[in-house]
C-alpha cells in the first residue's frame, strides 16, 4: 500500500486547472468527475494498482501491437484541434507518433478541449488502444500506427511560452532563411541547454559522443591498459604558465591542471607499462574560435614501448581506426540524423592509418605555393591547406604527421637521434584540424634537465617532475585527444559547442 | 664373422625375416669380437693388423663406429669421397637445366628462377633486361627533399597483377618504400592483397631515405587510378595507363616509333580483350600472338618490353595458360625464366 501512496503523491501535483479526472489516475478504484478518464468503468480497472501498469517505448509500437489496449508516458510534442477530433503528436527521445482523441462512447467534447489545451512539451500518461493506418504518416517515425485515446492524464505540465520551439531548432540553417521559417540561433539554444538537449540532433549527436568514449574505453581495456584517474588540482603548471587557471588552495593558490601529462608518466614509471585517463581538462586560453573550449574531455594515453616509438603511434591509430569503425557500423541511425540538419561528407579513412612525415608535408605545402621555413611550425590555415591536398591525393580524412621539428615542441620532447632538428613527436588531424599532439617523452632525468635549461625553465618548478625518472624510467610515449573535438570533426560539424553538453568558453560559465 | 656378415648383406630383404636366427647369431659374433678387443688390442700394437684394422662392423644403429664412437679415419675418407661424387652430380644437373633454359629464352645470360624465387630485393638482373639510364629527378621533376610518393587506388575485385610485376621490378631498381592500405569505403579485402607487395622494409620507419613511395589503396573504385602530383598531374586511370607510367621509370619506350606503338598496341590489346573480351575475343588474341612469336623471340621484335608483360598477366589471369598455341607456352616459359614474374604467380597461387 505505501508503494500506490508514494505513486499516488508523485502524480497528483501539478493536474491542470480545470480538475478534468482525477488527481491519481488508477489507484483510485472509481475516477470521478466528468470529461478525462470516463473510461475508468471498465472491468478489471478497479484495484489495478499503478505498480502493475506495464508502459511501453514509442519505438515498440508497431503494426504488429494492433489493437492492444497499451499506456504510455511521452510528452506533447503537439496538439491540434479539429471540430470534434484533438490530433496529439506523443514524443519520446528520437521517436514519436500520432495519438487522436475523438468524441465519442469513450470520450466527451471536454476531453478533447481539454486535450486539446495542454502546453507543449507536458508529460503525459496515455491509455490507448494501437490501430493501424491506411496511409503512412510521413512525419513520425512511427508512420504505420496511430493512438486511440481512452484516457490521459497529465503527469507534468509545462508552461505556455518556451524559449524556443523544438522544430525551429532542428531545422537547417540554411532552410530557414530561404522560406522565412525561424531558426534558433546557438548562444539561444546554449541558454536554454535542456530544451535544446530535446531535440533529436543533440540526442544523437550525444549518444554518438558516448559512443566514442565507450569505444575508446572498451579497445585499449581489450589491449592491455588500465585506466586511471588522476588529480585536476596541482601545485606547479605543468606545459607553462600563461594558461593556468589558479584556484584558492587554503592558504596558499593551486592550479587547475592542463593535461594529466605528468601523472601519466609518473604511473609509467610506476610499472604500469600501458595507462589511459578520461577526465577534464582546463586550459585558460582567451581564445574565441570554433574549436577551443576553456573546459573540455580529454582522453589520453601513454605506454611504454620496446624498441621504437612507432610501435606507440600504432597502437593510437589503431585505437582511432577501431573507434570509427565502431561509430560508422554502430551508430549510423545517429549520423544520419545529425546529417539531417547539418550535411556533411562521410568520414574516410585508411586502414593502417597514412603516415607522413613533417619533410613530406613542407613538400606539398612549398608545391601549392605556401611559404614557409623547414623548422615552421604549421598555423591553421596552412593545416587546413595540407588536410585538403591529403584528402586529394590520398582520400582520407585521418593522417598522422610524424617528426615535427624540435624547435615547436614542448621541453620534454626526445629529440631525433639521427637528425637533431628534429623530434620523435607526431600529430594526428582528422578532416584538416587537429585532435592529437603526442611525443616520446625524454626518459632520462639528465637529457630532461638539458632540455629544460635550453628552453629555459626554472628547475625549481619542474623538481618534482625530473626527480620521477631518477630511479629507472622506461622509454615510453603518448597523446591526447579532446572527446569534443573528434565528435565534431567525425560528424563533419562546424562549432565545438554543438558537442559539448555545457560547454565552457572565456564567455560562457552557465548553466 | 665376415662370411656371416656377407651372407647377410646378400640376403633379400624378404627374406631377412626368415634369417632372423643369422641375425641372431651375427650379434652374438659381434658382441664377442668387441668384449675381446680391448684384450687384443692390448696384447699387440701394430702385429696382428687385420684385427687392428677392424672390419667394417654395422652396430645395431646402423652406423659405422668403433667401440669409442668415433669414425675411423677411412671410413672418414671414402664418406668424404662420396659427398664430392655427389655434389659434383648436383652442380652438373643444375648447370645443365640453367643452359637448356637460356637456350631457350632469348636475352637471359642466366638463369634467373633460382636467384630471384627468394627475396623481392635481389640483386640487379634487370640490367640485363632493361637497358636504358634513367633519371628520376628528370622523369618526375626535382624533389623537393621528400618521398616521391605514388598512390594507386585499385578495386580488391580485380587486383592489377602487371602493377605488382612492375612494382618488383622497381624495387629491384631504386629504393622503393611500399605501403598497403584499406580504404573505409572497402568492405573485405583477402588477406593475400594485404601482403602483395612484401614484407615490410626494415627502414620504413624513415621515410625520407627512399626514392620512391609505392602506396597501394584498397578502395571501392569503378576504374583503376594512380595519383602521383596533385597539383601538377591529373589522376590517370586504368591499368594500361598506369603500366605505361611506370615502365617509364625502368627504360624509355623504344625510339623507333613503329617499334613503340607496337608496344602500345599490344598492351591495349591485353588489356581490353585479353582481360575484358569475351572468349571469342580471347581467342584471337592467342592466335595473333601466336603468330607475331612465331617470327620475333619477343612481341615487340628482338627486346623484351612492357607488352610482353601486359600480355603475360592478362594471359595468366584469363586463365587461357594451359590452353595456348605453342609458340604462345613457348613465350610464356621463357617470361618465367626471366624472373620477374614471381609476385603474379605467387598471388594467382
Amino acid at each position: 500500500m505505501s508503494r500506490s501512496s508514494i505513486c499516488l503523491a508523485a502524480l497528483s501535483a501539478p493536474v491542470a486547472a480545470n480538475k478534468l479526472g482525477p488527481p491519481s489516475p488508477a489507484c483510485q478504484a472509481q475516477p470521478s468527475g466528468t470529461g478525462g478518464g470516463r473510461g475508468g468503468g471498465t472491468g478489471g480497472r478497479e484495484g489495478l494498482s499503478c505498480t502493475d501498469r506495464v508502459l511501453v517505448r514509442v519505438q515498440d509500437l508497431i503494426p504488429e501491437k494492433a489493437d492492444q489496449l497499451i499506456w504510455l508516458r511521452a510528452r506533447v510534442h503537439t496538439s491540434r484541434a479539429k471540430g470534434k477530433q484533438c490530433f496529439l503528436v506523443l514524443r519520446q527521445q528520437q521517436f514519436n507518433l500520432q495519438a487522436l482523441v475523438a468524441v465519442g462512447d469513450r470520450a466527451s467534447k471536454q476531453m478533447v478541449k481539454f486535450a486539446a489545451n495542454i502546453t507543449k512539451e507536458s508529460i503525459v500518461d496515455v491509455e490507448a488502444f494501437v490501430r493501424t493506418v491506411e496511409q503512412k504518416i510521413e512525419s513520425c517515425s512511427q508512420q504505420d500506427v496511430e493512438l486511440h485515446i481512452e484516457r490521459i492524464f497529465v503527469i507534468s505540465q509545462a508552461e505556455p511560452r518556451l524559449p524556443l520551439q523544438l522544430e525551429d531548432a532542428v531545422r537547417p540553417d540554411g532552410d530557414g532563411e530561404e522560406e522565412g521559417r525561424a531558426t534558433v540561433n546557438q548562444d539561444t539554444k546554449l541558454d536554454n541547454r535542456v530544451i535544446d538537449l530535446r531535440t533529436t540532433t543533440s540526442q544523437a549527436i550525444f549518444r554518438l559522443q558516448s559512443g566514442v568514449c565507450q569505444l575508446f574505453r572498451d579497445t585499449l581495456t581489450e589491449k592491455g591498459f588500465v585506466e586511471i584517474q588522476t588529480p585536476k588540482i596541482i601545485s606547479a603548471a605543468s606545459e607553462g604558465g600563461a594558461n593556468v587557471f589558479t584556484v584558492s588552495y587554503f592558504k596558499t593558490s593551486a592550479y587547475l591542471a592542463q593535461s594529466p601529462q605528468l601523472y601519466k608518466q609518473m604511473c609509467i614509471c610506476g610499472d604500469f607499462e600501458k595507462v589511459f585517463c578520461v577526465g577534464p581538462v582546463f586550459r585558460a586560453e582567451d581564445s574565441n574560435t570554433h574549436r577551443h573550449l576553456t573546459e573540455f574531455v580529454g582522453l589520453d594515453i601513454e605506454m611504454a614501448f620496446s624498441y621504437h616509438y612507432h610501435e606507440v603511434i600504432d597502437s593510437i591509430t589503431d585505437t582511432m581506426v577501431r573507434i570509427f569503425k565502431g561509430l560508422r557500423d554502430n551508430f549510423q541511425t545517429e549520423i544520419q540524423t545529425v546529417n539531417k540538419q547539418f550535411p556533411s561528407e562521410p568520414f574516410k579513412f585508411l586502414e593502417p592509418t597514412l603516415r607522413l612525415e613533417y619533410t613530406e608535408a613542407v613538400a606539398m605545402l612549398h608545391e601549392a605555393g605556401v611559404e614557409m621555413g623547414d623548422e615552421e611550425d604549421l598555423s591553421t590555415p596552412n593545416e587546413k591547406l595540407l588536410g585538403r591536398l591529403v584528402k586529394e591525393k590520398y582520400d582520407t580524412d585521418f593522417y598522422v604527421l610524424d617528426k615535427y621539428p624540435l624547435a615547436v615542441r614542448p621541453f620534454y620532447t626526445m629529440p631525433d637521434p639521427n637528425n637533431p632538428k628534429y623530434s620523435n613527436s607526431y600529430d594526428m588531424f582528422m578532416r584538416g584540424e587537429e585532435i592529437l599532439s603526442g611525443a616520446q617523452r625524454v626518459h632520462d632525468a639528465q637529457l630532461l634537465t638539458d632540455r629544460a635549461n635550453h628552453h629555459q625553465i626554472d628547475l625549481e618548478k619542474i623538481k618534482a617532475y625530473i626527480d620521477s625518472f631518477r630511479y629507472g624510467a622506461p622509454p615510453h610515449g603518448g597523446g591526447g585527444i579532446g572527446l569534443e573535438r573528434v565528435c565534431m570533426l567525425y560528424l563533419g560539424l562546424h562549432n565545438i559547442r554543438q558537442t559539448s553538453m555545457f560547454p565552457r568558453d572565456p564567455k560562457r560559465l552557465t548553466p | 664373422m665376415q662370411q656371416t656378415l656377407t651372407l647377410y648383406l646378400q640376403l633379400p630383404l624378404f627374406r631377412r625375416l626368415k634369417r632372423n636366427a643369422l641375425f641372431i647369431m651375427f650379434i652374438v659374433h659381434l658382441l664377442l669380437y668387441l668384449l675381446t678387443l680391448p684384450v687384443i688390442m692390448s696384447l699387440s700394437d701394430d702385429d696382428d693388423i687385420s684385427y687392428h684394422r677392424s672390419p667394417l662392423l654395422l652396430n645395431t644403429q646402423g652406423g659405422l663406429n668403433t667401440q669409442n664412437g668415433e669414425v675411423e679415419p677411412a671410413v672418414k675418407a671414402l664418406e668424404a669421397r662420396q659427398d664430392e661424387i655427389m655434389r659434383k652430380l648436383y652442380e652438373l644437373k643444375a648447370a645443365v637445366e640453367g643452359l637448356a633454359k637460356t637456350v631457350t629464352t632469348p636475352d637471359a645470360d642466366l638463369d634467373l628462377t633460382v636467384s630471384s624465387s627468394s627475396s623481392l630485393s635481389s640483386q640487379s638482373p634487370t640490367s640485363t633486361t632493361f637497358r636504358g639510364t634513367t633519371d628520376l629527378d628528370a622523369l618526375l621533376g626535382k624533389d623537393l627533399g621528400a618521398l616521391r610518393d605514388i598512390v594507386i587506388n585499385a578495386n580488391p575485385a580485380q587486383p592489377p597483377l602487371t602493377l605488382l610485376v612492375l612494382h618488383s621490378v622497381l624495387c629491384q631498381r631504386y629504393r622503393v618504400l611500399s605501403t598497403v592500405h584499406v580504404h573505409s569505403s572497402a568492405s573485405s579485402v583477402p588477406p593475400q592483397l594485404l601482403s602483395c607487395l612484401g614484407p615490410r622494409h626494415p627502414d620504413s620507419y624513415a621515410r625520407q631515405m627512399f626514392q620512391l613511395g609505392f602506396t597501394l589503396i584498397w578502395k571501392d573504385v569503378p576504374k583503376l587510378q594512380m595519383k602521383f602530383s596533385v597539383q601538377n598531374m591529373c589522376p590517370v586511370e586504368g591499368e594500361a595507363n598506369v603500366a605505361r607510367f611506370l615502365f617509364k621509370l625502368l627504360s624509355p619506350y623504344p625510339s623507333d616509333p613503329a617499334v613503340a606503338t607496337l608496344v602500345d598496341s599490344w598492351v591495349d590489346t591485353a588489356f581490353f580483350q585479353l582481360a575484358e573480351g569475351s572468349s571469342k575475343e580471347r581467342a584471337t588474341v592467342l592466335r595473333a600472338l601466336n603468330a607475331a612469336l612465331g617470327r620475333n623471340p619477343w612481341l615487340a621484335g628482338p627486346e623484351f618490353s612492357l607488352a610482353d608483360i601486359a600480355c603475360y598477366c592478362c594471359v595468366l589471369q584469363s586463365a587461357s595458360a594451359s590452353s595456348a598455341p605453342t609458340n604462345v607456352q613457348r613465350w610464356i616459359k621463357a617470361c618465367e625464366n626471366l624472373g620477374h614474374f614471381g609476385p603474379a604467380k605467387l598471388y594467382l597461387k
